[in-house]
């Protein structure tokens, strides 16, 4: 596991922000908010998978069964 | 195990968490949960040679494997829950935090009742 997960959960936060500044700006405002979910969905899929993981080897290392 | 990738890593999490805050703060927690993880699986290789030379000597020493298993299990529940009720407070609401150590003790307290009952059978047994 190795440290560039925060910077790309980082990156997709500030791509997500520009992108729907954008879309606010042409008045697409329904696309902004869809664009902002979605980017959160990401990122929480991501840690999701993460969490799920960590438990697992926790499992295996304090002999949780 | 190096030291200072560990220190490397808390702070760069530290700059993103509140970089990230500032243009958007529903990120604010997920930076933190993702940066937390990276650091605890650092240190998961250690902990199982700590564990695995700790069980040797258990096992040299007489104690029973029972006895062991349930010193890590409650190791483990503390582990997750101090990790879970942290990242509570830092999100701000740490009245889901105390909870969660409250249920952790709980949980903690249910491991030990065995071990309770072990031991007052052996002082009960000393007794003339």
């Amino acid at each position: 596991m190795d440290y560039n997960i925060i910077l790309k959960i980082a990156s997709i936060g500030i791509l997500t922000a520009i992108v729907s500044q954008v879309l606010k700006n042409i008045g697409k405002d329904e696309i902004a908010t869809f664009v902002t979910v979605a980017g959160l969905i990401l990122c929480l899929l991501t840690v999701v998978n993460m969490i799920s993981s960590l438990f697992d080897t926790v499992k295996q290392l304090f002999l949780i069964y | 195990m190096d030291i200072f990738r560990i220190i490397g890593v808390g702070l760069l999490t530290c700059i993103v968490s509140t970089l990230i805050k500032v243009i958007k703060p529903e990120y604010f927690v997920v930076v933190i949960i993702s940066g937390s993880m990276v650091i605890l699986f650092m240190l998961i290789d250690s902990l199982s040679t700590i564990f695995s030379y700790f069980s040797i000597l258990s096992s040299k020493a007489g104690i029973g494997y029972e006895l062991f298993s349930t010193v890590l299990k409650v190791l483990g529940v503390g582990f997750l829950t101090e990790f879970a009720s942290n990242i509570c407070v830092d999100s701000g609401n740490a009245s889901i935090g105390d909870k969660i150590i409250l249920a952790g003790k709980v949980v903690i307290v249910c491991l030990a009742i065995p071990i309770i009952t072990s031991l007052l059978g052996t002082i009960t047994s000393l007794l003339p």
